[in-house]
C-alpha cells in the first residue's frame, strides 16, 4: 500500500519554465525515503504538493488512497492532518509557549486536554525539552525551535512525516541526530521523507533516495545503494 | 464534555485580533448603547400609543344644545343607554361643567348667563362593536343639533407621525445591530490578511477553515458580550440620566404593569447585549470562512 502516489505530476506557475516536469513516485506505507536535490530544483514545491499545501498543474497526485484533485477543503483538511511536517524554517508561532506549539496538531484533531499534556510532555522529554514548556518560543535558540518544530510534527502520531531540509544550518552533527530521530519514528510505522540538498550526506544513511534535478526527478522508485 | 468546551472557550491562539479586538470592543459597545437607547424608545413608544388608542377608544362625548327640553334630552340618554358597547352615561351636571369650563372662562363667570350646552360623558367598550355612525343619525332626529364627538378623528396625524416614529426607531436599531456585523467582519479580515502566516501554518497543520473560523467566532462572541454589556450598562445610565428612574421603571399601562421595573425595557437591554455577542460570532465566522476560502 502507498502512502503517496505521484503520477506523471507538473507543476506551473504562470508562463515561466515548469517547477516539477512529469514527476512519479511512490512512497510506499512505514518506508524511509531522502529527496536530494539542488536549491531551485523543486523539491519544497514537490512536498507542498504531497502534503495538500498546493494543487498538481497535471498529473495524478494520490494520498493515503485519496485523489487530491477531488478532495474538498474538510477532506484535505482531514488528510493533512494524518501527515507531520517538519519546515525548511521552525515554523512556530511565538505568541504561544514551547507546550502550546507543540500541541497545536493535537488541538486542531480535538484531542483530549489530558491526552494533550501526557502527549506533549513526553515528546518535550524526548526532544531535550522538559524544562521548557512554559517558554515563550521567541526566547529559544535556533537549535530549540528546530527541535520544537519536530516535536510538533510528530506529537499526533503521523502517518507520513515530511521534513523540509530539517537540520538547515545546523551542521553534520544536528542533522545526523535528526535522521536519528526520524528512523525512531520510522520503526513505529510512519513514512518518511526527508528533503535535504545534501546528497553526499543523504548517502550516507541505508534509506531509498529520489533525486529532482531542474524539476525532473531521477531514479524514481528506485532504490540506490550507493 | 463541558470541560471540553470550556478548554475550546478558553483563548489560545488570538491571531493578532488581541489589540484589533479591544477596539471593537468598545466600538460594540457604542454601537449597542445606540440600538439600546432605540430599542427601549420603541418599547415605550410603541406601549404609550397603544395605551393612548385605548383611552381615545373608550371615551366619547356627547353636547346637546343648550336649549333642548328636559324630555328631548331625557330621550337621548335613554337611547345612549340602549347603544350596544356604551358601558356608562353621565350627564354633567351645572357644577360639573362649570369646574371643566372654569379654566378658560374664570371662576366669576356664571353659567346661567351663557347658553353652554349639556355635556353628556360616555365610556365606551374599547373592544365592543359600537356603531358610532348609526349613533350619529339616530341622535339627528332626536336632538337636531347634537354633537358626538369620539376623539378619535383628531388625533389621526399625531397617530401616523408616532407610527412613523416606531419605525423611525426600529430602523436606527437594526441600523446599530448590521453594523456591529460589519465592523467585526472587517476587523477579523484586517487580521486575517495580518497573520496570513499563522493562519496558513494552522492549515498546513491540518486545521479546517472552520477550526480556524471557530478562534475568531468564539473570540468575537466574548468581545460582542462584553462590549454589550458595557453598551447596556451605559443605555441604562443614559435613560435614567435623562429621564428620570421613575419613567424607567413604570410604563404607563396600570393594568399591565407589575413590580418594580417592566420587564419588557429589561429585556430590551439584555437582548440587546446578547444579540451583540450572536452577531460578532456569526460575523466573524462568516468574514474568516470567506476569507480563508480566498486564501489559497
Amino acid at each position: 500500500m502507498a502512502a503517496v502516489e505521484l503520477d506523471h505530476v507538473g507543476k506551473r506557475e504562470g508562463i515561466g519554465a515548469p517547477i516539477l516536469s512529469d514527476v512519479s513516485l511512490r512512497l510506499e506505507e512505514g518506508a524511509f525515503y531522502f529527496l536530494t536535490g539542488a536549491s531551485g530544483a523543486g523539491k519544497t514545491t514537490l512536498l507542498r504538493l504531497i502534503t495538500l499545501a498546493e494543487r498538481a498543474s497535471h498529473g495524478t497526485l494520490k494520498v493515503f488512497g485519496a485523489d487530491a484533485a477531488a478532495l474538498d477543503r474538510d477532506a484535505q483538511a482531514a488528510l493533512r492532518r494524518r501527515i507531520g511536517i517538519v519546515f525548511q524554517g521552525p515554523w512556530l508561532i511565538d505568541e504561544l509557549s514551547v507546550h502550546d506549539n507543540v500541541a497545536l496538531p493535537l488541538r486542531i484533531a480535538g484531542a483530549a486536554e489530558r491526552e494533550i499534556r501526557d502527549n506533549v510532555d513526553e515528546l518535550l522529554a524526548w526532544v531535550g525539552m522538559a524544562g521548557r514548556a512554559a517558554a515563550r518560543t521567541a526566547t529559544l535558540s535556533g537549535g530549540e525551535r528546530q527541535r520544537i518544530a519536530i516535536a510538533r510534527a510528530i506529537v499526533h502520531r503521523p502517518a507520513l512525516l515530511i521534513a523540509d531540509d530539517p537540520a538547515g544550518s545546523g551542521g553534520d552533527e544536528i542533522a545526523v541526530l535528526l535522521v536519528r530521530i526520524f528512523e525512531r519514528i520510522n520503526r513505529l510505522g510512519t513514512t518518511v521523507l526527508i528533503a535535504t540538498d545534501d546528497v553526499r550526506f543523504a548517502r550516507r544513511f541505508e534509506h531509498q533516495r529520489f533525486h529532482l534535478d531542474h524539476g525532473m526527478l531521477s531514479n524514481a522508485g528506485a532504490a540506490l545503494a550507493q | 464534555m463541558i470541560a471540553d468546551w470550556l478548554t475550546a472557550m478558553r483563548p489560545r491562539l488570538s491571531l493578532g485580533w488581541d489589540q484589533s479586538g479591544r477596539f471593537i470592543r468598545w466600538v460594540v459597545a457604542l454601537l449597542v448603547f445606540i440600538a439600546a437607547l432605540g430599542g427601549v424608545g420603541l418599547v415605550e413608544l410603541h406601549h404609550r400609543l397603544r395605551a393612548w388608542e385605548h383611552e381615545f377608544a373608550a371615551a366619547a362625548a356627547l353636547q346637546v344644545p343648550a336649549d333642548v327640553s328636559n324630555a328631548r334630552l331625557a330621550t337621548v340618554m335613554a337611547l345612549l343607554r340602549q347603544t350596544p358597547g356604551i358601558q356608562s352615561v353621565h350627564l354633567l351636571d351645572p357644577a360639573e361643567t362649570a369646574r371643566l369650563l372654569e379654566p378658560w372662562l374664570g371662576p366669576a363667570v356664571t353659567l346661567d348667563e351663557l347658553p353652554v350646552p349639556r355635556l353628556i360623558d360616555l365610556r365606551i367598550d374599547p373592544d365592543g362593536a359600537t356603531d358610532m355612525a348609526a349613533l350619529r343619525r339616530q341622535l339627528a332626529t332626536v336632538a337636531p343639533d347634537s354633537r358626538l364627538d369620539d376623539h378619535l378623528s383628531w388625533p389621526q396625524g399625531m397617530h401616523a407621525a408616532a407610527r412613523r416614529l416606531e419605525s423611525i426607531l426600529a430602523a436606527s436599531t437594526a441600523a446599530a445591530l448590521m453594523l456591529i456585523a460589519v465592523s467585526v467582519a472587517f476587523s477579523v479580515r484586517a487580521t486575517l490578511v495580518a497573520d496570513r502566516s499563522v493562519a496558513q501554518l494552522l492549515h498546513r497543520l491540518g486545521a479546517g477553515d472552520g477550526d480556524i473560523a471557530r478562534l475568531f467566532a468564539i473570540r468575537a462572541l466574548r468581545v460582542g458580550l462584553e462590549g454589550g454589556v458595557i453598551g447596556a450598562i451605559a443605555a441604562v445610565v443614559a435613560i435614567l440620566a435623562l429621564s428620570g428612574a421613575g419613567s424607567l421603571v413604570r410604563l404607563p399601562a396600570p393594568g399591565e404593569y407589575h413590580g418594580v421595573a417592566d420587564w419588557r425595557i429589561w429585556a430590551v437591554l439584555g437582548g440587546a447585549a446578547v444579540a451583540a455577542g450572536l452577531i460578532a460570532m456569526a460575523s466573524a465566522w462568516a468574514a474568516v470562512r470567506r476569507r480563508l476560502a480566498r486564501m489559497s
